[in-house]
């Protein structure tokens, strides 16, 4: 088989991103489908972007790198939510506030990073990741993080939901909408670090808003939508690994970056999904209608 | 009154430290000396020299002795140089010098966009990848480990400093001389280690001493690729990060060479691979460290590599 003959699975780059990226891929799809539903896409953008600031604090720290990303990540999540969240024009106000202040923070720390230090690349690897490059000794934070996710979803799915798709039917039910608020925002952070970790922090929205994005428009519920874009996602990241592997084998060994297979697939996943909702007549404006109906 | 860019070449042939203090009580001095014709009083200061990369400065210091204040940019061991950053007191400090020697081939493009900013026919600018007839599409950029690159750079450094200076003429050319007798320890360290030891395999993380681990008649086992990608900080191929895995695993190699100041955790990875397999490992730096001149850093290296290959000993920091 072609894959056995290249040695794909033997290669320790290749078994590291493989982890590494299914984690990525798993978290985002259930961290994306309630961020869409929340109406937080851009929220979520943001945070990834912002995080950068970690990853590039973390080379002048020398503390592990998904650290750099969560705590970033997490900072701006609360700054956000301290900012005013509540309507939307303020909430994208204070999200662009929060992301240029990151972004300026970023441009400083990987500044210090390369006249202070002598890591080369971190630019490219905070930034648009570097999935074969990243350290065995990470697998393990990064299978931590996608837990968190999965245990803080677990717990809380049905408020979680139900919060997402209809808030003031959730505090009827007696749902501390703060709580739960607060709650997402550490989960989404969590799926942020990931994701920034494996396809860099500029990038990390493809991952943690296309293939929910494509799912939401396939499904009829959330559990639906969550399946698919885990399936999405997977492939999308897996397809990616292996065609950045294949590619030093086009390109007489002048690879291509593994982060620019994981977008473009997301972004063509995203397309064919809104062709066949299209063509299936589902619309994704009514889903916010429906969907509260069917979970609650 | 003389024209004002003379004025300004007269400035800058004042040594640096005066400039900021004293420059506004020298200019009428200097306006009235030049318009006596006394200009051998300036033109005998010393002339002010700026070597991009520090190991260029230290030649220019070698060649133009008292005759010459340098100051190098790129001058700490602990960074990577492929990503400094230019501030505004660098761009003045080069403008303002009269002999700029720059490596060239990509390594300190910014340094030619300064000095393509403020153009003045006065400077002279050794482009030391001129001076080797070097492409610009040269990979390797590290041209100061090529043995007969420094030579050729103390060459032209005495022929401008000459032009500058005529009367010391006689000065620069026994300096270029002495400079060329010092070299000779190191040339035949590499002849010695080439001669015994050609064709030793050895594993690098980036190419910064490629070429002279060629001089010595090593082979390096490295991909490209991998160099290149870990130099310039791009992703690399997992095939090539598995072929550097398995030459130190099943001792293809009797060296691993690593560059102190390109370092990241692939980079991490390999050196404890080394060492796990007791590999002789030898830090190289990209920028001359302190304590070291040209030549005796040269040294210091290739005796590093000769040691790990005779003994078995590991190098990882020059002190």
């Amino acid at each position: 088989m072609l894959l056995e003959n290249s040695g794909f699975f033997s290669s320790e780059p290749v078994q590291t991103a493989l982890i590494v990226g299914t984690c990525a891929a798993l978290v985002s799809a259930v961290i994306g489908v309630f961020t869409i539903l929340r109406g937080n896409a851009f929220a979520g953008h943001a945070l990834a972007d912002v995080s950068s600031a970690g990853g590039a604090a973390s080379f002048l720290l020398g503390i592990n790198p998904l650290l750099g990303f969560l705590g970033m990540a997490w900072i701006a999540a609360f700054g956000m939510e301290f900012l005013g969240v509540r309507k939307v024009r303020e909430r994208d106000l204070a999200t662009g506030i929060v992301l240029g202040a990151g972004l300026g923070l970023s441009a400083l720390f990987l500044y210090l990073d390369v006249t202070t230090t002598s890591t080369t690349g971190a630019a490219v690897s905070v930034m648009f990741g570097s999935m074969f490059a990243i350290p065995q000794s990470l697998i393990g934070p990064a299978l931590v993080a996608s837990a968190g996710v999965f245990l803080l979803v677990g717990l809380l799915y049905r408020p979680m939901m139900l919060t997402a798709v209809d808030p003031d039917l959730a505090a009827a039910r007696g749902i501390s909408l703060r709580w739960i608020g607060l709650l997402q925002l550490l989960a989404l952070g969590l799926a942020v670090a990931v994701c920034a970790l494996a396809i860099g922090a500029v990038l990390a929205t493809a991952l943690l808003i296309g293939p929910a994005g494509a799912a939401i428009r396939l499904s009829r519920r959330p559990a639906q939508a969550i399946f698919w874009a885990m399936a999405i996602g997977l492939t999308a990241v897996w397809g990616s690994i292996w065609m950045a592997y294949e590619s030093y084998y086009w390109f007489s060994g002048n690879a291509w970056p593994v982060s620019f297979f994981v977008v473009t697939l997301v972004f063509l996943f995203y397309l064919t999904a809104v062709l066949v909702a299209k063509v299936m007549g589902l619309s994704a404006r009514q889903k916010p209608v429906i969907w509260p109906h069917c979970e609650a | 009154m003389i024209p004002f860019n003379h004025q300004k070449a007269w400035i800058r042939s004042i040594p640096n430290h005066c400039l900021r203090s004293r420059v506004t009580v020298l200019m009428p001095l200097i306006a009235l000396f030049a318009g006596l014709g006394m200009t051998q009083v300036v033109v005998a200061a010393t002339i002010h020299a700026v070597g991009v990369e520090n190991e260029y400065a230290n030649v220019i210091g070698q060649i133009g002795g008292k005759y010459v204040t340098v100051s190098a940019i790129e001058s700490n061991p602990d960074t990577d140089p492929h990503t400094f950053e230019a501030s505004p007191a660098v761009a003045r400090e080069m403008v303002g010098a009269q002999i700029v020697v720059r490596n060239g081939i990509g390594y300190d493009s910014w340094a030619k966009k300064i000095l393509a900013a403020d153009p003045n026919p006065k400077r002279k600018v050794i482009v030391v990848q001129d001076l080797l007839h070097l492409p610009e599409s040269t990979k390797n950029p590290h041209l100061w480990y090529k043995p007969e690159t420094m030579p050729a750079v103390a060459e032209a450094v005495a022929q401008r400093l000459t032009e500058l200076d005529p009367a010391r003429a006689a000065y620069f050319a026994a300096n270029v001389r002495k400079f060329d007798v010092s070299l000779k320890p190191w040339y035949q360290v590499i002849a010695r280690f080439k001669a015994r030891f050609g064709g030793t395999p050895v594993a690098v993380t980036e190419p910064v001493a490629d070429y002279l681990l060629q001089a010595a008649g090593c082979d390096i086992k490295t991909p490209w690729n991998l160099q290149a990608a870990i130099m310039n900080g791009t992703d690399p191929a997992p095939q090539d990060v598995g072929i550097q895995n398995q030459l130190i695993k099943h001792h293809q190699i009797k060296i691993f060479v690593y560059n102190q100041q390109v370092t990241d955790s692939l980079t991490a990875s390999f050196l404890s691979k080394a060492k796990a397999e007791n590999i002789p490992v030898v830090g190289v730096y990209e920028t001359m460290p302190t304590g070291y001149s040209y030549q005796s850093w040269m040294l210091a290296e290739t005796n590093a590599l000769r040691n790990a290959v005779e003994r078995g000993m590991s190098t990882t920091v020059l002190k």
